[in-house]
């Protein structure tokens, strides 16, 4: 593996090792997966033997089949005029478009508060107050002040999405090793190459690291930004879908938002890669 | 060593009894009501439950539409609700375990729909690209489609948002909306601020399309204390009585209760009905239990209704809806 160590070790057994890792590295993979797996279907199991057995109320806890068959219905035909794709889509767009200007915004800021104490000292108060305000709180303010449309909707996401970026950024640049710095100072470089040279790369994976978390948050709070005059939405699907007691649709929503959070999840990891190999 | 013996069985003697007289008492008990004008308020403001049942800690929770109503009752939240008949078809539809015992009021212009009067809108045709609000799921919800049903409007030619009624009363001072089918004390604030009714719920009674509120009951809990489920309706009984005999001073509770002028009391008071307790055995509303009234007719039409809007996933038999009915409490208070 490591580079000094090879000399020695070729030799002796290069296939051996390919053989051996070949050996341990197989049955991990397939056993984490094996397990996770296991994971669900117990779930699944579990899930389908309490309803069979009529164990739990179906208002509450409809079987797997009923979900299945609420999804399938959603997905072809739609709930209430809109079909699962275009509510998630709905949903995705709030998403994206708030979570993309929090870190348009948050990035800078961060970056800023992070390498100069004044800034920080001007805008901390700020942040710190709003932080941590529960959403829903903030909301129906936000309603009243930008109305029942879409600007509330992403307004709420992006407050939601914000904080997290900008704390995650500001300790990525603070934790930079005075000594990068120094020693790009003394090779002359201008604070334009430090920013884009020294801080943004050696910061980088700390800063990808609060988008997740702070996607993650953006997300949490869909439902809630959902629930004032939308008429689509997967949020605003639960919310509607529970007012009629449809518990299938409700339980097939939640199982939709799960997967497309560990989507988003996996795809801001795969960028991270592409963008930052070093981390 | 004896007289501590006896001592203890003594106490342990009197612990059973006391909780065996507990069994058939409850400690707590909690109304969900639903926010808007009706005699609920009078029992509550004059403690006429508290009378009925001394020793009882009586919880009141305010309750701000028929789908949050379902959600307290799925969850078990409240002993007594109170439901419009929409969602009353989707619990009954949805087996919750209620039953109804009671008319808590019958809806006419206290529910409206209100439009802007600069909009120049004179019918319901004129809607069309409009934004219009209704809280999904109860009445006015209802009433909203089937009035555009019946005029032949496409609901898919406006957009029709679901918003509670305090958010509908926000928005419409913001101007977001352009119209809203909804009730007082908040349709007031839009009628002040250039607003008109186009439609009364009262209005869409006479077209065959009646709404109403009816108390229910948890079934668990009446099974546990059925003579607290009489002494429930005699004390909302008393209420209505108070209501319709005193109106001035039901008046002046309803504007303490709600925060309101005493005028716009009195004019909300006109557009809701009460149903003095020994007319509501009658056909036109519960009926006997041998002979169901007119709301079951009401809960069925809604049910088929909400079936074919793909709110309910299927009618359930005409029977289901009759034994959702149970006037047999009110049957035993009034003394048949």
């Amino acid at each position: 593996m490591s580079v000094e160590a090879s000399p020695m070790a070729i030799p002796i057994s290069a296939d051996r090792t390919r053989r051996g890792s070949l050996r341990l590295r197989l049955p991990r993979v397939s056993r984490s997966v094996l397990l996770s797996t296991l994971t669900v279907a117990v779930l699944l199991a579990g899930w389908a033997i309490v309803t069979e057995r009529g164990w739990a109320n179906e208002l509450f806890l409809p079987k797997p089949q009923a979900v299945w068959a609420a999804f399938v219905k959603t997905t072809t035909k739609g709930y209430q005029g809109a079909t699962l794709l275009q509510h998630l889509g709905a949903s995705l767009y709030r998403i994206l478009t708030a979570f993309t200007l929090a870190c348009l915004v948050g990035i800078p800021l961060g970056v800023i508060m992070g390498v100069s104490r004044n800034a920080r000292a001007l805008l901390n108060p700020l942040i710190e107050f709003y932080r941590p305000l529960p959403p829903l709180g903030l909301y129906t303010l936000l309603v009243m002040w930008l109305g029942i449309g879409e600007s509330s909707k992403l307004s709420l996401l992006f407050l939601a999405g914000l904080p997290g970026i900008v704390i995650s950024t500001i300790q990525a640049v603070t934790s930079v090793d005075p000594v990068y710095v120094r020693a790009a100072q003394s090779l002359g470089a201008t604070r334009r190459h430090l920013l884009f040279h020294v801080y943004l790369p050696a910061a980088g994976p700390l800063i990808l690291a609060g988008m997740r978390i702070s996607l993650g948050f953006t997300y949490t709070v869909l439902v809630a930004a959902e629930i004032v005059a939308a008429s689509a939405g997967i949020g605003w699907m639960i919310w509607d879908a529970a007012k009629f007691l449809l518990s299938d649709i409700v339980i097939m929503g939640l199982i939709v938002l799960g997967l497309t959070g560990v989507v988003l999840d996996l795809m801001m990891r795969g960028i991270a890669k592409l963008l930052m190999p070093w981390a | 060593m004896m007289k501590r013996l006896i001592a203890t069985l003594a106490f342990a003697t009197l612990a059973l009894t006391t909780a065996v007289r507990a069994e058939d008492k409850p400690a707590k008990v909690t109304v969900g009501y639903l926010n808007l004008v009706n005699a609920q308020l009078v029992t509550k403001h004059l403690g006429l439950l508290a009378k009925e049942m001394p020793g009882v800690d009586i919880k009141y929770v305010k309750i701000g539409g028929g789908g949050d109503m379902l959600r307290a009752i799925a969850g078990n939240d409240v002993d007594f609700g109170g439901l419009g008949n929409p969602p009353t078809a989707i619990g009954a539809t949805r087996a919750l375990p209620i039953k109804g015992i009671l008319v808590i009021n019958m809806l006419d212009y206290v529910e409206s729909l209100v439009v802007r009067t600069d909009k120049n809108i004179t019918s319901l045709k004129d809607l069309k690209g409009k934004t219009v609000a209704a809280p999904f799921g109860s009445t006015t919800h209802y009433l909203l489609l089937q009035a555009l049903k019946d005029e032949g409007v496409d609901p898919a030619s406006m957009k029709i948002l679901d918003l509670a009624p305090s958010d509908i009363a926000a928005a419409w001072l913001r101007g977001d909306i352009d119209a809203a089918w909804f009730w007082e004390p908040n349709l007031g604030k839009a009628v002040k601020n250039g607003g008109k009714i186009l439609v009364t719920s009262g209005e869409m009674a006479k077209r065959g399309y009646p709404t109403w509120d009816i108390g229910v009951v948890m079934n668990a809990f009446a099974e546990k204390y059925p003579s607290y489920v009489d002494k429930f309706i005699k004390a909302e009984c008393e209420g209505i009585d108070f209501w319709l005999k005193n109106p001035e001073k039901t008046a002046e509770i309803i504007a303490e209760e709600l925060s309101l002028p005493i005028e716009d009391a009195q004019r909300m008071m006109k557009g809701t009905g009460m149903v003095p307790c020994n007319k509501q055995l009658t056909e036109e509303y519960l009926g006997t239990s041998a002979k169901k009234g007119k709301f079951v007719d009401t809960l069925v039409s809604t049910a088929d209704f909400l079936v074919k809007q793909e709110r309910l996933p299927k009618l359930l038999p005409r029977a289901d809806f009759e034994a959702f009915i149970q006037p047999a409490y009110l049957e035993k208070v009034i003394g048949r």
